[in-house]
């Protein structure tokens, strides 16, 4: 699952930095149109990653090869298949999408293949086989997430589920997997389950809400909203915290690593999707347009972000280098995601390209280390296709013996 | 403003306020009915801090709701509450940059531009004559383009400490927020049935006719009404942002429609002219708990849709009857 | 103002329905002079594709408005038509009309059942369809739990496509609709739905059965919400148990720009199609110029009051015309 060792990566980086020089020199009279479609907006995550890919967009050589277009579509996917359909007419080469569902884009997307348009997804996924998905999906977050909670609490306890949005195929299937890992533990009892819709806010009033019914509530499972659930764990029982597990803001990760509140039983899991698989969704698809890569399978995986409160690393400065992986308090808000940022697949990005959107100065685009194609999930990534045997299953954490 | 309508209004709002405290009870009471069901759904429930932890949830929706309950007496509605609520919250945490000192200066200003909002909205339908339902629904989708524009959807500062303590704190005992609610509660009630203003508010909204034949300032009560519920959603967004010590763009969209159903609830009539605050705090109250017991018993989201639905128009029958007038 | 004279008057003067048409054609005036696909058949088809739907919810909101309440229930009720049609249409070679009647049936039970909560019980409409809209939006979850199904074949080419590559088959559709408007406006109907939204009171009074009408038109709705719900999977070819916030809002604001009083009694379906038109194109146009990314929201708030200012501007002028004709 790592991708490969240190000093092949640099090794890699420094050629690929030649190899970028060089395929510049070539590519300098080709031009290309890339759109980027965004749906949500007005969220974190989804301005983190779109900044990320302005900032990649911007970095050379891509400033000079690729004209760069953002779009926002909102939440109605008709409005979103219309927006798809302009780019296609407006001569678009390459379209990069955050798709409002697995199914409903496909026609429109068949329509630009079929004009040689290169479409990418980031993060969700579609179902059309000419489209290339780029997504930590299929990384089993779910499975993995469930049973590192499983394995902290020793496979005993009370657990409370914070769901995603319902009726999307994320939660359906983290849900699934988590259900899946928690199920076989006898010990392990879930007294509660909410929506938190991927909201702070949300959260933290239903987790509020829920510790008034269940006081001894020992662990919370979350996809996102994970610092608004431990905010309401910190406010209605300071001195005695939960095992939880969930996204990566920068003031979860901060709290994660404080040892006062691990003294107070606080164990955190720092994972789930991060908005960097939309720069890396980028740098993919720029290769893939620039003739550089050729994919043989259409899904390739982002990796899953993984960091257990015993791995936080403070930065000193203002890149994830050296393995570091979450900034001091004041440098970023609370709500920051640490996860924009990828200090082996992403060298490219620092700080002011996720808050700002511009190219970090200096940096030149590096080649990319080979990616991991993704396993299939039906009516995910895929129509007509079979999900392997163990897609369930942890893959990442080797789960403990249920406990007699 | 002349001089016989003050005393017309005055008895006017004598007359209507008694038909509606009767329904208020009673939605408070279906509300302790509904906490009750969480503690037989759930035994090991501590009745106190289950009591607690819904008052303090449910002081945004209930801030909110007098504003949505002031648009809505005057037979219009407000749109705008849930962009308002994120604007309110992200303003207040990238002017205060987690920083106390400015919270002088930072609380003004954040309300102040809340409650423009508000009147902007007011002007566009006491001035122009723009239906309410259009003008706030556009003034939010254009005001939410602004804020995106200018935050890009980041992610804010902090927000100041103290305003995270006022969220967290207790003062003799109880929550700080429940005292907020409570003191928000009685200046909210006596400023809409006990002042000038506000009796005004019902004579304009059951008869806008009558109140133009009676002198009222229309267009000021209009803007006036309007600009408060821009207050109102500010404030909730500003406390939002200190409950959950940090602020985003979209924080308030999932309360837009519960304010709607709080007011109706309480027993307020779109039409206009009828409802108390009383009543809408009810409602307010009642939907959180809801909300809490539909938690509490871990359905599918499909399931818990269902009942929240089939529950919210069963109050609403339930509290139809009385002075029922259909058409 | 300076007194507009001659057909520009008359235009000015054709009250807020003619204003929606006219700020529509100038729309897509310049969406076409941009965009070269735009005047071609493929684009025109995309364009009243990417539009029908809402056209279709709009014109079934439009009668319930009319008649003076508010139905909040559309987009959740053609969630639920959208995960039936998914489900079912593939069984058998006619499932498509199956399918057909199912969402029919849903829309219609969806709209008697809105009708009898605020005709027969004296609900207000405002809450009662917050209600249903909430239950609506549980049952489309309970059907689907995550987008997924499929929609037969031959309802998505034959509904999306065109005739002859000349007609879209999407026009023959809003024709169609266009014509039930013309027909149901002079039903005896359509005349007490005007009346009983304009004074309640006052049509009881002539004899008008005024619950009954409301209750016809709730029904009414619900059954252009099923068939929009159709229309919806035509569309996107699966089903998706989300409905979606941004499409409620848009079906008030067609049915607001293209000239209906929220308030009830005056307006007409026409206005809500070409209000539609005007969402659609608009989305196409600030493509086409360019509009900074974030900003489009600014617009699209800014053109819907800019529509109904000048529409209310024209209804006015209209009512002076015919007072000075009369």
């Amino acid at each position: 699952m790592k991708f490969p060792v240190k000093p092949l990566a640099a090794l890699m980086a420094a050629l690929g930095g030649l190899l970028a020089v060089s395929a510049g020199a070539q590519a300098q009279d080709k031009h290309y149109k890339v759109f980027l479609d965004m749906s949500y907006s007005g969220n974190i995550w989804q301005a983190a990653a779109a900044n990320g890919v302005k900032a990649l967009a911007a970095t050379p050589p891509y400033d000079k090869q690729v004209t760069f277009k953002t779009v926002i579509s909102g939440t109605d996917v008709q409005r979103q298949i219309s927006d798809l359909q302009s780019m296609v007419a407006d001569g678009a080469d390459a379209i990069l999408i955050y798709p409002l569902s697995p199914t409903a884009l496909n026609r429109v997307i068949r329509q630009a293949c079929r004009r040689h348009v290169t479409v990418f997804t980031y993060d969700s996924t579609v179902t059309e086989p000419c489209a290339y998905n780029v997504s930590s999906i299929t990384a089993r977050y779910g499975a993995n997430s469930a049973q590192w909670m499983v394995n902290a609490m020793g496979g005993k306890g009370t657990v409370v589920i914070n769901h995603g949005v319902a009726g999307t195929s994320v939660t359906k299937t983290y849900d699934a997997q988590a259900l899946g890992v928690f199920g076989r533990y006898p010990g392990i009892r879930i007294v509660g389950e909410f929506y938190g819709n991927w909201n702070d806010a949300t959260s933290q009033q239903a987790v509020a809400n829920l510790l008034a019914v269940h006081p001894d509530l020992d662990a919370i499972w979350t996809v996102d909203g994970t610092y608004g659930s431990l905010q309401a764990v910190m406010k209605a029982r300071p001195d005695r915290l939960v095992t939880i597990a969930g996204q990566s803001n920068n003031g979860y990760r901060l709290l994660m690593a404080d040892k006062a509140m691990q003294q107070k039983g606080l164990k955190g899991l720092s994972s789930s999707s991060g908005p960097a698989v939309g720069p890396y969704a980028f740098k993919v698809m720029m290769e893939v347009l620039t003739g550089k890569l050729k994919l043989d399978r259409h899904n390739v995986e982002y990796p899953l972000p993984w960091v257990p409160y015993q791995d936080v690393k403070m930065c000193p400065g203002d890149r994830f280098e050296s393995g570091c992986n979450v900034f001091p308090n004041g440098k970023v808000p609370p709500l920051f995601i640490d996860t924009a940022l990828d200090g082996t697949l992403l060298p490219e990005l620092s700080l002011a390209s996720i808050q700002d959107g511009t190219a970090t100065p200096g940096a030149r685009m590096q080649a990319l280390p080979p990616v991991k194609y993704a396993d299939n999930l039906p009516d995910i990534n895929c129509s007509d296709c079979k999900a392997p045997a163990d897609a369930m299953e942890p893959n990442l954490v080797k789960p403990i013996p249920v406990p007699k | 403003m002349s001089d016989s309508a003050v005393p017309m209004e005055a008895e006017g709002g004598r007359r209507r306020m008694p038909p509606e405290i009767l329904p208020a009870l009673g939605v408070l009471a279906c509300t302790g009915l509904l906490i009750g069901l969480i503690k037989l759904v759930s035994p090991g429930t501590v009745l106190l801090a289950q009591v607690s932890a819904i008052l303090v949830s449910a002081i945004f929706l209930a801030v909110a709701s007098f504003g949505q309950g002031l648009a809505i007496l005057l037979g219009g509605i407000d749109l705008s509450i849930g962009v308002v609520m994120g604007l309110g919250g992200m303003m207040i945490s990238g002017l205060t940059n987690g920083s106390n000192d400015a919270l002088i200066w930072a609380m003004p200003a954040t309300l102040a531009c809340c409650a423009g909002i508000g009147l902007v909205n007011g002007l566009g339908i006491a001035l122009i004559g723009i239906p309410p339902f259009i003008m706030t629904l556009a003034s939010a989708t254009s005001f939410f383009g602004v804020g995106l524009g200018l935050t890009a959807g980041a992610a804010q500062a902090p927000v100041a400490p103290g305003l995270e303590t006022l969220m967290s704190a207790r003062g003799l005992g109880v929550p700080w927020p429940i005292w907020l609610l409570l003191g928000f509660a009685v200046i909210a009630i006596a400023f809409q049935n006990g002042s000038v203003t506000g009796r005004r508010l019902y004579a304009l909204g059951s008869s806008p006719g009558a109140a133009r034949v009676a002198g009222l300032p229309i267009g000021g009560l209009t803007v006036a009404a309007y600009g408060l519920s821009g207050l109102c959603a500010g404030l909730a967004g500003v406390l939002l942002a200190g409950y959950s010590s940090a602020a985003t763009l979209t924080m308030g969209d999932p309360f837009l429609l519960p304010t709607i159903a709080a007011v109706v609830i309480g027993g307020a009539r779109v039409t206009g002219g009828r409802g108390i605050y009383l009543g809408t705090l009810a409602g307010a109250l009642f939907l959180s708990t809801l909300e809490t017991l539909i938690t509490v018993l871990s359905l599918s989201q499909g399931l818990r849709d269902l009942i929240q639905g089939v529950i919210i128009i069963t109050a609403l029958i339930a509290q139809n009857r009385p002075g029922a007038n259909p058409g | 103002m300076a007194a507009p004279s001659g057909r520009w008057r008359r235009a000015l003067g054709g009250g807020p329905t003619a204003v929606a048409v006219l700020l529509f054609a100038a729309m897509y005036a310049v969406y076409a002079a941009r965009t070269e696909t735009a005047t071609t058949v493929f684009g025109i088809t995309n364009l009243l594709n990417d539009g029908i739907v809402l056209a279709i919810a709009s014109a079934g909101l439009t009668l319930v408005v009319l008649a003076g309440e508010f139905d909040l229930s559309g987009v959740a009720v053609i969630a639920v038509c959208n995960c039936v049609v998914a489900t079912i249409s593939t069984f058998g070679d006619f499932g498509w009309l199956v399918a057909l009647l199912a969402v029919l049936a849903i829309g219609g039970a969806a709209g008697l059942l809105n009708g009898l909560l605020v005709a027969g019980l004296g609900l207000q409409s405002l809450a009662a369809t917050i209600g249903t809209m909430i239950a609506a939006e549980g049952v489309a979850l309970l059907i689907l739990s995550a987008p997924g199904g499929t929609v037969a074949d031959v309802i998505a080419d034959s509904l999306t496509g065109d005739i002859r590559s000349v007609v879209p088959v999407a026009a023959v559709i809003l024709a169609g609709l266009c014509l039930a408007w013309m027909v149901l406006k002079r039903t005896r109907f359509g005349i007490a739905l005007y009346a009983a939204g304009t004074d309640a009171a006052a049509a009881r009074l002539s004899g008008i059965d005024v619950p009954r009408t409301k209750l016809k038109a709730f029904v009414l709705a619900g059954l252009c919400y099923g068939a929009a719900g159709y229309m919806l999977s035509a569309q996107t070819g699966t089903g998706d148990p989300r409905a979606s916030d941004a499409l409620l809002l848009f079906m008030y604001a067609s049915v607001a720009i293209g000239g209906t009083s929220l308030m009830g009694g005056r307006g007409g379906a026409f206005g809500s199609i070409a209000g539609a038109g005007i969402l659609t194109v608009m989305q196409k146009m600030l493509f086409a110029l360019g509009v900074a990314e974030f900003y489009t929201n600014v617009f699209n708030g800014v053109i819907m009051i800019v529509a109904l200012v000048i529409g209310n501007a024209s209804a006015a002028v209209a009512q002076r015309m015919r007072r000075r004709a009369a």
